[in-house]
């Protein structure tokens, strides 16, 4: 009994980190749920600084709890975020510009592009630049956060026709009855886009934790784009979310009801690239 | 790639798709159940040809399967995969040392992704569906097209994980859209069988098609004039002409007795003079055509008889697809050769196997290729080895082989009388027809096994950079 009492903190402290488990794993949900209408990448990025939040502060109460002060935890963590955003200012930069230029920009791997005094050819696009081949086959690497200020064209053909959809299968979902299902949804859109290029959906890489794809799509007229992009994200993410929540059960009596939403979605991030 | 690299390509492992299988299987699954299981071991152990399983007929048992066998006796392939369609059989068997990889669809995704390959074939053979044309790729039905492709395609990802293939090779316009969802970058390599005429693809289509053309790192078709349409179209990829072929040695002439008692077992007498027809029962082989072409032709030539071996494809087999147009093609044959009087004068044999339709290929005088449009016509070369005069329509890809009156004869299948003019002419002067059979023999070395062999070994030499 003795030893329970002792104890008794540390379990506390347990017992809260489980609570916080199941919150951040309920946040991530929820937000995913609420983030539906967003660009896939976007709300995986969403769901996932949700449980990150959850977590911290679940953490900090469990700190609290073993009677450790939490205070200078909170300074350090503090003190040492703003090092690193100091020392990584630059890199950090092109970090972001490349979440957003992932999702905003209109350019991708294979484009022709100026931006600047550069123009040439997409090769690469990494973590922190983008690397283009230039006419007299020399290679140069731009920083992500040029594109973010610099006014960029995109000198390939037809470029303004194109919407890609870059976004992640989880490991489980059947690849070909995900892409005969989102084909069946996106020809309803067919009247406002290209009808001599149906969706592609390109297999970019694939590992344990899921499918890289990039659906591209091609627009009819350029002042539909955004009403188009958002809508083709929209059947885009309602498609990953239908294949990866576990499927109903055939049940007898109730057919229609809904699957729980135990597990959040795999690995759902996307990017709309438009 | 086994070996060093040198001149040619060597002991390849190699990934080859079609839809068509190679072995088609008669036994229903419930008898299948009954037996020890079928598989990479066992291959077709136990089964019997003809009652279990039969080869599909056409190019995938003349062509690709010889093809194949000659490849890995003479070193250039080390291993195959053959991944096709196959509903009724067992996932995974191996057949003279291949190994057949069979894919499933079920009932409803089936019949869908027939209707488009059937709309797309049908086009592309100058039946264009114009309702479809700009539809086709957006139709409910393409999704299960797609969907075909990309079990297609996931599955030979899968067997590359595991054998590490040096090279796929997709055979037809089934399967074109393997090279795209393949995801690889390893040497792809295409080859379109059916016709390549540029008059015939829908603008709406055109973009589509170059882009999976363009997702293949060769491309093969079976003629110059389909070549040069093929760069006309816009095609700026790699792109070579292997003519269609057999193996010669599978052609010999049977006994005089066998094939006597041949014919006769199908009601072809001694004094009949027989005019040939081989292709299987669709409205695109224009064997209407020849049946109008006796009526005409009885009249100065009484002891005339047409001969029509064929029956159902893969597609319009049960066991296949269950497209019904060879049942419906044969009973409209019967009611125009009903109608014009000749009834009695046309034989319907059905599929026949090899040794068989050899007798009617000795037997015969005149072999006719009567297509409106044919990918090449195989059948051809396989009368120029039996030593036969032919007449061919000018639509079948084999035409820019034939010499007008020197190893064959054409005709617009569009102009029925200049059919009928040429086939008399044919039929009353046997020193041509001997002479165009002994001409036709030596063309039909541009068609045969070795030949080819030689060409894709070094096209295989080519892409994977040996």
């Amino acid at each position: 009994m003795n030893l329970l009492v002792q104890f008794l903190p540390e379990l506390y402290a347990a017992l809260i980190l489980a609570i916080t488990a199941l919150v951040a794993r309920l946040a991530s949900y929820v937000v995913g749920r609420g983030m539906r209408q967003s660009a896939p990448q976007v709300a995986a990025g969403a769901r996932r600084l949700g449980a990150v939040i959850v977590w911290l502060i679940g953490g900090i109460f469990a700190i609290q709890e073993v009677g450790i002060n939490s205070d200078i935890l909170l300074l350090v963590i503090a003190l040492a975020g703003v090092a690193v955003l100091v020392a990584l200012r630059e890199q950090l930069e092109n970090f972001g510009a490349k979440y957003f230029t992932d999702i905003y920009s209109p350019y991708k791997v294979g484009d022709s592009i100026r931006v600047r005094e550069f123009s040439g050819k997409v090769i690469e696009i990494n973590a922190t630049s983008t690397v283009l081949i230039t006419g007299d086959d020399q290679l140069v690497s731009i920083p992500n956060s040029i594109f973010m200020t610099e006014v960029l064209v995109n000198t390939s053909p037809q470029a303004w026709k194109e919407l890609t959809v870059p976004f992640t299968l989880g490991s489980g979902v059947d690849l070909p009855l995900f892409e005969s299902e989102l084909l069946k949804r996106l020809g309803k859109l067919r009247l406002r886009l290209d009808r001599r290029y149906p969706p592609v959906l390109a297999l970019k890489s694939r590992s344990a934790q899921g499918t890289e794809l990039t659906l591209t799509i091609m627009i009819r007229r350029p002042e539909e784009r955004d009403a188009l992009s958002a809508e083709v994200v929209k059947r885009v993410g309602e498609t990953i979310q239908r294949f990866q929540l576990p499927r109903p059960k055939p049940v007898e009596a109730k057919p229609e009801a809904a699957p729980p939403p135990a597990k959040a979605p795999a690995a759902p991030p996307a990017k709309a690239s438009e | 790639m086994r070996s060093g690299a040198g001149a040619k390509a060597s002991e390849l492992a190699v990934c080859i798709n079609t839809q068509t299988p190679l072995v088609l299987f008669l036994i229903t699954p419930q008898k299948l159940e009954l037996m020890p299981p079928l598989d990479a071991e066992s291959g077709l152990t136990g089964l019997v040809e003809g009652v279990d399983y039969r080869f599909s007929p056409g190019g995938v048992t003349r062509m690709v399967f010889p093809l194949v066998q000659r490849l890995l006796s003479s070193g250039v392939l080390e291993s195959a995969h053959w991944i096709s369609l196959n509903p009724t059989a067992p996932p995974t068997l191996t057949f003279s040392g291949v190994t057949l990889h069979n894919l499933a669809l079920d009932p409803a995704r089936l019949a869908s992704y027939a209707r488009t390959k059937e709309a797309i074939w049908g086009t592309v053979h100058g039946l264009p569906d114009t309702d479809l044309d700009e539809e086709l790729f957006w139709s409910v039905d393409f999704t299960d097209y797609a969907y075909y492709n990309r079990i297609t395609a996931e599955r030979m990802r899968t067997l590359d994980q595991q054998h590490d293939f040096d090279l796929f090779y997709v055979h037809d316009f089934q399967q074109l859209p393997v090279g795209q969802m393949l995801n690889t970058l390893k040497p792809k390599v295409f080859r379109w069988h059916i016709p390549f005429e540029e008059e015939q693809i829908p603008e709406a289509w055109k973009p589509v098609l170059s882009t999976y053309f363009d997702s293949y790192d060769m491309v093969v078709v079976s003629t110059d004039r389909y070549l040069a349409a093929l760069k006309a179209f816009g095609h700026s990829g790699a792109a070579r002409r292997i003519y269609p072929y057999v193996d010669p040695g599978e052609y010999t002439a049977p006994p005089q007795e066998e094939v006597r008692r041949t014919c006769a077992r199908l009601q072809v007498e001694p004094q009949d003079d027989v005019l040939l027809v081989v292709g299987r029962m669709d409205p695109m082989k224009g064997q209407d055509r020849a049946i109008r072409a006796l009526a005409e032709l009885l009249r100065e030539h009484p002891r005339l008889k047409l001969v029509l071996v064929g029956n159902g494809s893969f597609s319009g087999s049960g066991k296949g697809l269950g497209l019904s147009k060879s049942a419906s093609w044969r009973a409209h044959l019967e009611g125009v050769a009903e109608e014009r009087g000749v009834r009695s004068r046309v034989v319907f044999t059905g599929h026949l196997p090899q040794r068989e339709l050899d007798c009617f290929y000795e037997r015969c005088s005149i072999l006719l290729l009567p297509s409106l449009r044919e990918g090449f016509g195989l059948v051809v070369v396989e009368g120029w080895l039996h030593h036969k005069p032919v007449i061919v329509t000018q639509r079948a890809g084999v035409a820019e082989l034939i010499k007008e009156g020197s190893n064959g004869v054409l005709f617009d299948p569009d102009e029925p009388g200049e059919l009928v003019v040429k086939m008399s002419k044919l039929l009353q002067d046997e020193g041509l027809r001997r002479r165009l059979g002994r001409q036709g023999f030596t063309t039909a070395k541009q068609c045969s096994l070795d030949a080819a062999s030689e060409a894709e070994g070094r096209l295989f030499a080519e892409v994977v950079g040996a």
